[in-house]
């Protein structure tokens, strides 16, 4: 199946062509998503299982895994490098650690989110649609920690007496009822649900071991301190996400953005950390005035 | 948008689709990221305030082996881990926000994990900022307020001054083998515990207020508590303490003088069986 497969399931056709819609909104959400003009026309989804590639000895995504045995990391990519202070010590001891972007995770990641997403919105075309509400988006992992199946979801909506979108392409957002309403009346038109991956693997080096493993090693005093390589880590995760999501805002804003950080460790200060952002893409398409400040009640009952 | 004025929703929306019918210019304008709902970031315009970006910060700090289960007193250096490792990640916090030209974060959420041999601290926020500008102060403030707290506390004449922590770790000292044997069959108060945990109480809530004290505020809200023992080692007990240090910037507190409402919508009243005994 093509990233953006224009051919529908027969199934799905035949579904679509029935006359009678189908939504996931709940009740209080269809009515206010019918006093804003919009009328469900179906509920769409889209799937995508992805597996990323194995990048162990031989790979070619083993580049910039060894500083001193390998190549450079991919153009552009995140790497530091960190080199052991003492010399030559025993061949157990790590002479070397690098924290490195896994631009293949995130390329992978990317792939099967905007496959998904874009099978989400070949649905939602099909039915004729100017937008997609209340999109729920899944990523579940599949089998082993290498496969994972993106799932999208939503209520495809035309605007009454509204014009197609630009391209022909549905605008989406996760928003629907009251807070679409609001977002709407303070002049915040969706444009897409947005959202990114990236992913930094440490290997640590004879330092940071000892500091996560609370070991006296050589040159470690039994101080407690930051263990700089891990947080360099975490802090280059966070802004390679929020980098790659700022990417697809063309001056846009985002809203409601939900970071979620999720670390595997492997063994003492190695580790596998994934940051994931998503959030709704809206432009504005109006001034507003401020909103008169808000008048504090306290209920009695 | 008039408070006596009805918006056409409607309108409104026909409006927001018109203007995305045709392909908008090229803008290389730094878009604004926020995780704030919608809700909030209406609050925070009606205060005068916007949001500017989200912003993190993170530490770790290490804690030496074998520090949780033998001694006597308080485990300094874990205590000293747990507190450089917020300050660190405060730190981090604040150089992204001014990096951004914020004035301050809000709605920080904060993530605290203690480790056998490590301390975790993880903080994500947005950045603020008045909507009319205005020079970026030397020192934004942290402030784990949610926006709508915000407002209430700015209406009031207060304002956040930073993100006060505490925290203390300190051994239980363990009974001698003939006293655990003795009161193996009473009911008994274990002092040395509820001692510990009086004793790492008292320590994490005077270090919350000097820290406090430190950026000069006058006082804490939303102080939020954890305590009770390591689930790593059995005679170490642990205190943490934290809240948003506030300090009144206006000339005196100003009253916000709630409205009492009455709804009158009755709560829908829900069968239970309980009704029925009369309860």
């Amino acid at each position: 199946m093509s990233q953006s497969s224009a051919e529908l399931p027969e199934a799905a056709v035949r579904r679509f062509s029935s006359g009678a819609f189908s939504s996931g909104l709940t009740v209080p959400d269809f009515a206010a998503c019918l006093q804003l003009g919009l009328e469900p026309v179906g509920l769409v989804q889209g799937f995508c299982v992805m597996q990323w590639g194995w990048y162990g000895a031989g790979s070619s995504f083993m580049r910039g895994s060894n500083p001193y045995t390998m190549g450079a990391q991919s153009d552009g990519a995140y790497s530091e490098s960190y080199r052991c202070p003492h010399g030559y010590v025993s061949a157990e001891h790590r002479m070397w650690g690098q924290n490195l972007e896994q631009p293949w995770v995130e390329a992978a990641w990317s792939a099967g989110y905007g496959a998904a997403y874009a099978r989400m919105l070949d649905e939602a075309t099909a039915l004729g649609a100017h937008g997609v509400i209340g999109v729920v988006d899944r990523v579940t992992p599949v089998a082993d920690s290498q496969t994972s199946e993106f799932h999208f979801l939503g209520t495809a909506v035309t605007v009454e007496d509204g014009p197609p979108p630009a391209a022909g392409v549905p605008w989406t957002t996760y928003l629907a009822g009251q807070r679409l309403t609001k977002s709407i009346e303070a002049g915040f038109m969706p444009v897409a649900v947005v959202a990114s991956m990236a992913s930094v693997r440490v290997w640590a080096y004879c330092i940071t071991e000892y500091q996560m493993e609370g070991g006296r090693g050589w040159g470690n005093t039994n101080q407690t301190g930051e263990v700089e390589q891990v947080i360099r880590a975490h802090m280059a995760v966070r802004q390679l996400a929020r980098k790659h999501v700022r990417q697809k805002l063309v001056g846009d804003a985002l809203h409601g953005v939900q970071i979620d950080v999720e670390k595997r460790e492997l063994a003492q200060g190695d580790e596998v950390i994934d940051c994931t952002i998503r959030g709704n893409r809206v432009r504005r398409f109006k001034d507003f005035d401020v909103v008169p400040s808000p008048r504090p009640t306290v209920r009695l009952s | 948008m008039s408070e006596d004025v009805a918006i056409d929703v409607k309108a409104e929306m026909l409006r927001g689709a018109q203007s995305l019918a045709t392909a908008p210019p090229p803008n290389t304008k730094r878009g604004v990221t926020s995780d704030l709902s919608i809700d909030e970031a209406l609050l925070l315009h009606s205060a005068g305030w916007e949001p500017v970006d989200l912003v993190c910060g993170v530490s770790v700090a290490s804690v030496p082996f074998g520090v949780w289960n033998w001694g006597q007193g308080e485990i300094g250096v874990a205590s000293a881990a747990h507190n450089a490792a917020v300050q660190g990640a405060a730190e981090r916090l604040k150089e992204e926000c001014a990096k951004v030209h914020g004035h301050g974060v809000v709605g920080v959420r904060i993530g605290v994990e203690v480790r056998n041999h490590h301390i975790d601290v993880d903080l994500v926020g947005t950045a603020v900022r008045p909507v009319d500008g205005g020079s970026t102060p030397a020192l934004p403030f942290v402030s784990d307020l949610s926006a709508r707290d915000f407002t209430l506390l700015k209406g009031a004449g207060w304002m956040p001054a930073g993100l006060a922590f505490g925290a203390s770790f300190v051994y239980a000292p363990r009974r001698s083998a003939g006293a655990a044997l003795q009161q193996k069959t009473q009911n008994i108060e274990l002092t040395n515990f509820t001692q510990a945990m009086y004793a790492a109480r008292e320590s994490a809530m005077e270090r919350m207020q000097r820290s406090a004290l430190e950026v000069g505020g006058h006082g804490v809200v939303g102080v939020k508590v954890t305590e009770g023992p390591m689930s790593f080692a059995r005679h170490a007990v642990g205190f943490t303490a934290w809240g948003t240090t506030v300090k009144l910037v206006a000339d005196v507190h100003r009253n916000i003088e709630p409205q009492v409402i009455l709804p009158l919508d009755d709560a829908v009243v829900m069968f239970a069986a309980q009704n029925l005994r009369g309860k």
